[in-house]
């Protein structure tokens, strides 16, 4: 068969092409470009250089709101990983009602971010939530969330962990049930322990699928935002900040779209740099695991 | 062909389906009207205008035949979208409603100057208009705005809990409301545990009021960064005793405006401040556990300035603008003018508005169906913004925020915190 020539499949390719560079190529150099200038309503952009970076990262709210950034993040997505994991390797072991319990499992993913976040401060109301009274009534420490910034970072994580788990249980455990079950047959005739059957066969197999939902958590997460601004505003003094609350704050709170623009390469480079490092590091691990 | 398919419609009339709709919705009834006057508001504006029989701009609407398409946002949101569309080539918003502390030298250059329209065709009884209102929209000389709406802050108190702690008479100056809020500090009889006073801590309306109580301010109308430092100090240290009592929710840090109106519809707080238009909804039967009893006075003042002068409450203002670059100026000044008038105003009062016209508050429909009216209107005299509007407002409140959390939580000592205050604003204020 002959083959097509490029210049016959360009045309077919063109709108792909133009709705990339309209969507996403363009208004990311728009970015860019406001990044190196300083503009407000009712005033031109004035080109300043790498100024707005230098603000951003001199400013100690902006590394407050990084630390904790990283801190739930970190946390987060490792913990999700861990609960994903058990899960996908529980319910790929037999369960009981597994579609139900299936379905139980992913309803958080179903439910809007702004309706979890009303549902937990009602839970967890630092006066009247049914958790918070609950715990007090068994003498258990309860999260004192609306004046602990620790505390406040706690709920965030968790609830982040809660909303979030069901993408990483259902990646790993879909790759979990594409593992053949002749290697678990052949490794059990090899006299493998469930231990040794989890280590030589099961991690490296499911490591592709790790990265991969490692990789997507660590850039949602560094999103991460309508949790910790429906919860605590970023307060009490913004010591709950994250960095998109920074980035709301400074785009639409005090319309300094230069840093605000500054803020968001920073948070696309930080992401990137976090997860593509982290990745980098289990895919090496993963490969040497395999042989 | 199998009988399934027969019961198909066929391509052909799926096509000619397609097509008589697509005719009959190009031929279909005209437009009620033919000008569309687009609106950027907040929903509460579009509310008090009325609906039906009651839309007080009905016969407005027939005589210059257009229609009104509101679209609304909250606050902040609706700023940001309002200075989008102005800052744009050209706009299809004609009015765009305003706060008064928003409008900077450079945010005001995107607006239509209204002093040569209000003198080509003037409003009703300009004069009639707060001066303080008309003063906070005219920027560099250059009137911007036309007030529509104002947000008179009061202070709001259970008069149930207040007899069932045995407290007579709400309190008249400041020492006494945190006395009572103390007091107030308790379950009551139903088993709810109620306290003292409850305040949002995003908005600076609140430390301002305490600080004011002392003869203090944040920044004043001369620009000056906390005018008065030990009244400062007074105020903080008033609320930060509050909290220290558990008279201000532990939840203080995390409290918002809306949690305001919920605590005290549910008995959990005694005190609050709100805007007096408020009122209604505090008492309503659907809402609120203590409908009728829900009482509205003006924050006091403290006891040593107490009839040595009055106190400033805060007030928030809305106003009508017209985008430099909107399409149809005309059509959106005709609005102004009607929803200015004398008819519009006491109208858009009734349905719950602050009007902006002194004369409304002498109407005898309005103060029966405003019980707080009369106290509203002498707090508005002496009333005025929480700041000044200047290039870095915004950020200069969100620092003093900060540093007013920190003091009221026990994380900064007072003093120290208001010396932040002035060291962290100070390079924001206007040079």
């Amino acid at each position: 068969m002959e083959a097509t020539k490029p210049i016959r499949v360009w045309p077919m390719l063109a709108p792909v092409h133009a709705l990339v560079l309209g969507v996403i190529v363009l208004p990311s150099l728009y970015v860019v470009w406001l990044s190196l200038s300083a503009s407000t309503f009712g005033q031109a952009p004035v080109y300043v250089g790498l100024a707005n970076y230098l603000k951003v990262l001199a400013d100690p709210a902006f590394r407050q709101a990084l630390l904790n950034t990283v801190l739930l993040v970190l946390v987060a997505v490792h913990v999700e990983l861990l609960l994903g994991l058990g899960m996908a390797l529980l319910f790929a072991s037999g369960l009981p009602f597994r579609r139900f319990l299936l379905v139980a499992v992913l309803a958080p993913y179903a439910v809007s971010e702004v309706t979890a976040v009303v549902m937990w401060r009602f839970l967890f109301d630092p006066d009247a939530g049914p958790v918070t009274l609950a715990l007090r009534a068994w003498g258990l420490p309860t999260l004192d969330w609306a004046y602990e910034p620790s505390h406040a970072l706690v709920l965030i994580g968790l609830l982040t962990v809660w909303l979030h788990l069901p993408f990483t249980f259902v990646i790993l455990y879909a790759a979990r049930l594409a593992v053949p079950g002749e290697l678990y047959e052949a490794a059990r005739i090899d006299g493998a322990t469930r231990w040794q059957a989890f280590r030589r066969v099961t991690m490296p197999l499911l490591m592709p699928a790790i990265v991969i939902a490692l990789l997507f958590r660590y850039i949602f997460a560094f999103r991460l935002f309508s949790e910790a601004w429906l919860l605590t505003k970023g307060g009490p003094a913004r010591s709950t900040e994250v960095v998109a609350i920074y980035l709301y704050q400074e785009a639409f709170t005090f319309n300094a779209f230069g840093p605000a623009a500054a803020t968001s390469w920073i948070m696309v480079v930080a992401s990137l740099l976090l997860a593509g490092l982290y990745a980098l590091v289990l895919r090496r691990s993963g490969a040497s695991h395999a042989h | 062909m199998t009988d399934h398919f027969k019961a198909l419609p066929s391509r052909r009339a799926v096509l000619g389906t397609m097509a008589a709709g697509a005719a009959l919705i190009a031929a279909g009834p005209g437009r009620a009207a033919g000008k569309t006057l687009n609106i950027l508001s907040h929903k509460v504006h579009q509310t008090v205008l009325g609906t039906g029989d009651g839309d007080l701009l009905k016969d407005w609407q027939k005589a210059s035949d257009a229609e009104l398409a509101f679209t609304t946002f909250d606050s902040n949101p609706l700023q940001d979208r309002l200075f989008r569309e102005a800052s744009l080539g050209e706009t299809d918003f004609g009015v765009g409603y305003l706060i008064d502390n928003r409008p900077t030298a450079q945010v005001a250059a995107l607006f239509e100057p209204l002093d040569d329209w209000q003198k080509k065709n003037p409003i009703e009884d300009f004069s009639d208009i707060a001066p303080g209102l008309v003063q906070g929209m005219t920027v560099g000389g250059k009137l911007i705005g036309i007030p529509v709406r104002h947000a008179t802050q009061g202070l709001f108190y259970n008069e149930a809990l207040l007899e069932e702690a045995g407290i007579a008479a709400p309190p008249t100056t400041l020492e006494e409301l945190i006395e009572q809020s103390k007091k107030l500090t308790f379950t009551s009889k139903a088993g709810t545990p109620v306290t003292g006073m409850v305040l949002a801590s995003d908005l600076a309306v609140f430390p301002v009021m305490f600080a004011r109580a002392f003869g203090g301010d944040f920044i004043d109308g001369q620009f000056r960064l906390v005018p008065n430092p030990a009244a400062m100090e007074a105020g903080l240290a008033a609320l930060r005793a509050l909290f220290e009592a558990g008279a201000l929710p532990r939840s203080y840090a995390t409290t918002k405006n809306d949690d305001q109106v919920t605590w005290l519809q549910q008995g959990r707080a005694a005190f609050t401040v709100l805007p007096f238009a408020r009122f209604a909804q505090l008492n309503n039967a659907d809402q609120s556990k203590f409908p009728g009893k829900i009482k509205a006075i003006e924050f006091p003042i403290s006891a040593g300035l107490k009839g040595k002068m009055p106190m400033a409450s805060v007030v928030e203002a809305w106003a009508m603008s017209i985008p430099k670059n909107a399409r149809n100026k005309d059509l959106a000044w005709s609005y102004i003018r009607e929803v200015s008038s004398k008819r519009v105003t006491l109208g858009m009062a009734i349905n719950g508005n602050g009007p902006v016209r002194v004369s409304s508050y002498a109407d005898a429909q309005l103060k029966a169906k405003n019980p707080v009216a009369a106290v509203e209107a002498k707090v508005l005299a002496d009333a005025r913004g929480a700041f000044p509007p200047f290039p870095e407002a915004a950020r200069a409140q969100a620092t003093f925020l900060e540093e007013v959390q920190l003091a009221v939580i026990g994380r900064k000592p007072v003093k120290e915190a208001v010396a932040a205050i002035v060291e962290r604003v100070k390079p924001l204020m206007p040079a």
